[in-house]
């Protein structure tokens, strides 16, 4: 594909947005509660695309909702009935504004598992039907470490377009695939850019300083194989001391997946819903009879690091993890998965 | 208002003397000056400990788990949590001789942005209730307020009032981080978990968290001690305050001024029974 880069300034860069917005379904950043998550938006004046704070959750919500109907039924003495469900309001065409990379990359993750033994058809569609713009960070936040994992931050192709800020107030903006392509062509008004052809530097430049930019650093290899060998650390018992297991680091980390399945009934009428999970929920392995494999804290909190860091990585060879730090940031008692990785790896039974 | 050297020489202490088994404190979480809760097990580990205005966390929580379950616990508590353990050793949910507590007088812990946290502004026991040493030089005796939050939402109308919970209960994502960070949700199976009861709604909806946060403000009524435990682990910084705040002013206007857990014995109010109680009301 023949990459082209257009660059503009602040005020060509609204004026894109305002176009995508006024042609296209759109998905934006919108404050509320002071935490910022992904909304569906028809003005740029209630969202801000270019943030930058991260969002609370990631934009996995839109892919993998936090409830999504599977189908409806009736069932009363003369049988069960298993009815249509309503059209699934995320499989319209849109496109999603103000994506970090992390959350970008946290998709290709996931197509994986979504491609894997089971097709799920409906998330195929939103994937298809979503266009995805990813503005590239200037500055690392405190529980960074998107640099340190196994793909290439710089070289991302898991957004459709990409922009990045330059020197000067000036704005890149490229396409990735041949989607973003058609995308750009479509919405952005060439009056308003300078086409360049190659010169790259700018953005090598401003990668950089971001990448210079962050606190935790680590090599992810170390840590795969190390993890690899330590199911029985008693590391684990003293890291997750503190953890109150709750669902939150699952529920707003990009690339956790599991769900599961419930029911929202009102007499003979009802409503059958698959909704997020998580391992660290005390009854998320209980077996029926009572047996639960996972009965303790720590073990369950084992099971969460090792499969970021060691199943997911032998079953499709990367990591479960993308580095974004927003379970770190969204902890109630501020556990970071990175510390307690490295900590139980420095550990190493030998 | 820094009590670390003490809380540590306190802690150091009890291990010398093989009083307790496991120590809970704050730790600093080692890049910024926010803290972390820490369960201490060693000796060696109490130069850890922490105490300023920044620890912010309700440490009774941790009585609920099993790194403290059936063990001699040292524990801090500021005056909310004192409550709170008042609260939790009138249930039976604890037992006092098990426990060391080195109460606080309070002169209020600060947000992440360093700002006083509203809730101690409007505190009416700033000084550890529960305690067998104390720390800090005692405050005066305060009198409750109506807080300033409900009294705008009272004045919103009904209507008004469903608008905004429905705004608010649309951001939950239903993590249940409230009732696992709050000390007097100890249920070893939560009611709201039953995933196959048609009664609770299971899914992560906007009405199934609706039914969440009501059935469980309501099970905190007349027990919550404002710790805002709740609202500080809350992921989507929902006002989870206005729930429990609501309740509370409906209780301290109906129930002989109840207040909870600030008496040693005092049960929650709906434990009570009076025949003065009033019954012209739905909450």
């Amino acid at each position: 594909m023949n990459v082209e880069i257009f660059v503009t300034d602040k005020a060509g860069l609204q004026k894109f947005y305002e176009a995508i917005i006024a042609r296209n379904e759109t998905w934006a950043p919108v404050e509320k509660f002071g935490k910022f998550d992904f909304k569906r938006v028809s003005s740029l004046g209630e969202c801000d695309p270019d943030s930058p704070i991260a969002t609370t959750r990631s934009a996995k919500p839109l892919f993998f909702p936090r409830s999504a109907k599977i189908m409806k039924y009736t069932a009363d003495s003369t049988g069960t009935r298993v009815k249509e469900t309503d059209e699934d309001p995320f499989t319209a065409k849109r496109v999603i504004l103000g994506m970090k990379h992390c959350d970008a990359r946290s998709l290709q993750v996931l197509d994986k598992v979504y491609n894997w033994d089971y097709i799920d058809n409906d998330y195929q569609k939103r994937r298809q039907n979503t266009v995805v713009i990813s503005t590239r960070c200037d500055k690392a936040e405190t529980h960074c470490f998107c640099t340190s994992l196994d793909y290439d931050v710089e070289n991302l192709d898991a957004m459709d377009v990409l922009i990045v800020n330059g020197t000067e107030g000036k704005v890149h903006i490229t396409a990735r695939t041949e989607k973003g392509d058609a995308f750009l062509k479509e919405n952005l008004d060439p009056a308003s850019c300078i086409l360049h052809p190659v010169s790259d530097e700018e953005l090598k430049k401003q990668y950089q300083a971001f990448a210079a930019s962050f606190r935790l650093k680590m090599n992810y290899k170390e840590i795969n194989e190390k993890l690899s060998k330590i199911f029985d650390s008693p590391e684990f018992e003293d890291v997750s001391a503190n953890c109150i297991s709750c669902n939150t680091c699952a529920f707003v980390c990009p690339t956790c997946h599991c769900f599961k399945i419930s029911d929202e009934r009102v007499k003979d009428t009802g409503v059958r819903y698959k909704s997020y999970d998580s391992c660290n929920n005390g009854y998320f392995t209980l077996m029926a009879g009572g047996h639960n494999p996972r009965p303790v804290k720590y073990r369950r909190w084992r099971q969460r690091a090792l499969h970021k860091f060691v199943y997911y990585k032998e079953r499709f060879g990367e990591n479960l993890c993308v580095g974004c730090g927003k379970c770190a940031v969204s902890c109630p008692v501020n556990i970071s998965i990175f510390e307690v990785v490295n900590q139980v790896a420095s550990n190493e039974v030998v | 208002m820094d009590y670390t050297k003490q809380i540590q020489e306190i802690a150091s202490k009890l291990f010398a003397e093989g009083k307790i088994d496991v120590f809970v404190g704050y730790r600093l979480t080692g890049f910024d000056e926010n803290q972390v809760p820490v369960l201490i097990r060693d000796q060696k580990d109490v130069s850890q400990l922490v105490f300023n205005d920044r620890s912010v966390f309700n440490l009774v929580n941790y009585l609920k788990y099993e790194h403290t379950r059936n063990k001699r616990v040292g524990l801090v508590v500021k005056g909310c949590d004192s409550r709170s353990l008042n609260l939790l050793l009138t249930e039976s949910q604890v037992k006092r001789d098990k426990l060391y507590v080195v109460g606080i007088a309070c002169e209020g812990v600060v947000d992440e942005q360093g700002n006083k946290m509203q809730n101690c502004m409007e505190c009416v026991f700033p000084d550890a209730i529960v305690a067998d040493e104390m720390l800090g030089t005692p405050h005066e005796v305060r009198k409750y307020k109506v807080n300033a939050d409900i009294d705008e939402l009272a004045s919103k109308g009904l209507v008004d009032r469903r608008v905004y919970f429905e705004e608010v209960f649309e951001n939950c994502i239903r993590c249940n981080a409230c009732r696992h960070s709050c000390p007097l949700c100890y249920c070893a199976k939560c009611c709201i978990d039953q995933e196959t009861a048609t009664l609770y709604n299971g899914a992560n909806t906007t009405s199934g968290a609706f039914h969440a946060l009501m059935t469980w403000s309501l099970h905190l009524a007349g027990r919550c001690v404002d710790c805002r435990n709740c609202e500080k682990a809350c992921p989507s910084h929902l006002p989870l305050h206005l729930l429990h705040k609501w309740n509370e002013r409906v209780i301290y206007e109906n129930f002989q001024e109840h207040l909870a857990g600030v008496h040693e014995g005092d049960r929650g109010a709906f434990y009570k029974y009076s025949m003065q109680d009033p019954d012209d009301f739905i909450m």
